[in-house]
């Protein structure tokens, strides 16, 4: 026996383990809390820091956090969501709206953002199941809400329209730097802090995928009618699915708020930001618990180096993006987590073959 | 255009109360019972608006109707096309009505290319998929615009002026994008119900599999499909650059417009691309006038997602292609 078969025995006897995904969950996020660490080991001279900076790693986390809180809705129970920028963009006002014009903690502000947001993915989602809309009509009315909330939020003098928000100092709102305030003086806690958001959503999303209600969100998916025929209710199940992907993307958009100075309708609303959102999970994988971070991982380092070395070429990032969307739906629509069995069957079917002939 | 009525009469961004809901609507009312000139004038600019508005939706209605596929990438069509008709008039000094063939060619060539790479290998996989793809090809071209052309807006140098009807102010430019736009859907309209190869497209829109059963090459209406609905998106972009400035993204505001008159006419229908247009631009030009800001625009979404949920079929059905 070759030692590659001995270490995959080795491995399968592991994954049948009870214990083995907590294993696998603390020796990833291990390795994600060790990351800013490992950029600044020097290999030969050179820091993977010069390339990977940690306001990268900070945003890759983050779309990695959307994309998991995206794929509860529409990776799980398969309704397509175009839109999710409007909950995001709801967590990043609320909190904004609460920090700046009444001076009330951020954290409090991001959970009313999420009630709120997920109040409005039940509004979306009751109007578009009660009157069936599905596929290319889902996803384009998923599109137009966030659409009609981001026109809403430019005219709105209240909101400060098209001008936004700017971020206030923690003394304004009676805190100091640190975690209460959600406000910090460096980059590091901000990366511990969004992993920390990571873990919370992951761990959500594996609870639900292993339980009843992740058994009915996959039954919706796969065959809605069938689902139906045998007394899995749909139509609440989609709307659980929906209010909770919309409550935890809405604190995503709570930190980008604290997080970066500025919010406008035209970041947080963007009708890019509804692609950036979901992208990782479509790129690593739609529907599993790896895929939205795997593909944030591949998605935005490369995006955003893209964008800091060739900050001349405008625009390049986005054609990068635009590549990845492509060759993924063409290639491997069940996206990059795929790659080890797919891998595997191609091996053993070309070892199959070699036995055949001999 | 909308904002060059909002840049008759600038309205601030209001302050607070629900007077600035109410306000604009009495003041509309007014206006009509008062019979003020300035409503001929707005149902003018209006349909010029809205008969654009209805161009920029025909082939993205045609693509929908026939192939089941939304085309994120149509936006970036309009682009291509207006960039087309630009380069044409400023590099070889070709008279820009000339150009908008030219921009015809280049986007059916264009649109057969980008069906053949990317949506083809996914046509029978779900629906998001080609949502994805297409929207992948509409970053991909955008940027690559950006990167050529740089970000700058650009303007078809044309000095058409305008005319004076019965004290209606009309723009020439903005009056021939009109008249291309009614004698493309003309034109189209009778394609699909004279020849031979527009009864067979029609005839694919209302059954694939049945098409498939009597003979007809659906691969090749396919791709005859794109071709012609990116092609028509070129005509309308060449004639939006006609009256207007345009930069690589002025795709997007066309293209969700274009999404809600395709759905509020009715997928595939052409009678209802050219209601839907108007609907959108009426409201645009008058929302433009009476109410603060891009308030209209709220106004189209609320309109967009009321079809979709109560008649997603549209106004016109879904039964012609």
């Amino acid at each position: 026996m070759s030692a590659i078969e001995t270490v995959r025995d080795r491995y399968r006897t592991f994954d049948d383990q009870r214990y083995a995904p907590l294993v696998k969950g603390v020796a990833l996020f291990g390795l994600l809390a060790a990351l800013p660490t490992i950029i600044e080991i020097d290999v030969a001279g050179m820091e993977l820091a010069a390339l990977l900076s940690l306001k990268v790693l900070i945003l890759t986390v983050i779309y990695a956090y959307t994309a998991q809180a995206w794929n509860i809705m529409s990776g799980y129970t398969g309704q397509f969501s175009f839109g999710h920028a409007a909950f995001f963009g709801i967590g990043a006002y609320a909190t904004q709206a609460l920090v700046v014009d009444a001076a009330v903690n951020p954290w409090i502000g991001m959970l009313v953002g999420g009630v709120l947001a997920g109040g409005y993915g039940l509004i979306i989602g009751a109007l578009s199941f009660r009157f069936k809309l599905q596929g290319h009509y889902f996803a384009l009315a998923t599109l137009a809400f966030a659409e009609l909330l981001r026109f809403v939020v430019t005219n709105m003098s209240e909101l400060r329209g098209a001008n936004g928000y700017f971020k206030a100092f923690p003394r304004d709102y009676g805190a100091e730097y640190g975690l209460v305030a959600f406000q910090f003086q460096n980059d590091l806690p901000y990366y511990y802090l969004i992993v920390g958001f990571l873990l919370v959503v992951t761990l959500v999303s594996w609870l639900i995928k292993n339980s009843w209600v992740g058994l009915y969100f996959f039954a919706i998916r796969e065959d809605e009618r069938a689902a139906a025929s045998v007394g899995v209710p749909s139509f609440r199940y989609k709307l659980i699915g929906v209010a909770v992907s919309a409550f935890f993307t809405a604190l995503g958009g709570a930190y980008w708020s604290m997080y970066f100075n500025t919010i406008r309708p035209d970041t947080v609303f963007a009708l890019f930001k509804n692609v950036e959102l979901l992208l990782p999970a479509v790129v690593g994988g739609p529907g599993t618990l790896l895929g939205p971070i795997v593909g944030s991982f591949i998605v935005t380092p490369v995006s955003e180096i893209a964008r800091t070395t060739f900050s001349d070429i405008n625009g390049l990032d986005r054609i990068i993006y635009g590549a990845f969307l492509v060759a993924i739906v063409i290639y491997s629509p069940r996206g990059v987590v795929s790659w080890p069995s797919q891998a595997r069957a191609l091996w053993e079917r070309v070892r199959g073959d070699e036995e055949v002939n001999e | 255009m909308g904002h060059l009525v909002t840049s008759v009469a600038p309205l601030p961004l209001q302050g607070g109360g629900l007077g600035r809901f109410i306000d604009p609507f009495v003041q509309f009312l007014t206006d009509i019972t008062n019979l003020e000139p300035v409503l001929l004038q707005l149902l003018a600019f209006g349909l010029l608006l809205g008969g654009v508005y209805a161009l920029t939706a025909l082939g993205l209605t045609m693509i929908f109707g026939v192939m089941d596929v939304i085309n994120f990438a149509h936006g970036v069509f309009l682009v291509v096309g207006m960039y087309s008709v630009w380069l044409v008039s400023e590099m070889a000094g070709i008279s820009p009505f000339l150009g908008i063939p030219i921009a015809a060619a280049v986007l059916f060539v264009l649109g057969v290319v980008v069906h053949v790479l990317t949506v083809e290998p996914i046509i029978e996989a779900p629906q998001q998929n080609q949502l994805i793809a297409t929207l992948g090809v509409l970053f991909i071209i955008q940027s690559a615009i950006e990167i050529v052309f740089t970000p700058d807006p650009q303007q078809v140098e044309l000095s058409l002026g305008s005319i004076q009807v019965g004290g209606v102010f009309i723009p020439l430019g903005q009056f021939y994008a009109l008249v291309i736009a009614l004698g493309t859907m003309l034109a189209v309209r009778a394609f699909l119900n004279r020849t031979d190869l527009g009864r067979k497209i029609r005839g694919t829109a209302d059954n694939r599999d049945g098409a498939r059963y009597v003979g007809i090459n659906v691969r090749r209406i396919n791709y005859l499909t794109f071709g012609i609905g990116a092609a028509l998106a070129g005509v309308a972009g060449g004639s939006i650059a006609l009256f207007q400035r345009f930069d690589p993204f002025t795709g997007e505001t066309y293209l969700i417009n274009a999404f809600v008159i395709v759905i509020l006419g009715g997928l595939g229908s052409f009678p209802g691309a050219f209601v839907g247009g108007l609907i959108v631009g009426m409201i645009q030009v008058f929302g433009g006038y009476y109410l603060p800001g891009t308030t209209a625009q709220v106004l189209i979404f609320l309109l967009f997602i009321g079809t979709l949920l109560v008649k997603p079929e549209g106004l016109f059905g879904g039964a012609e292609a």
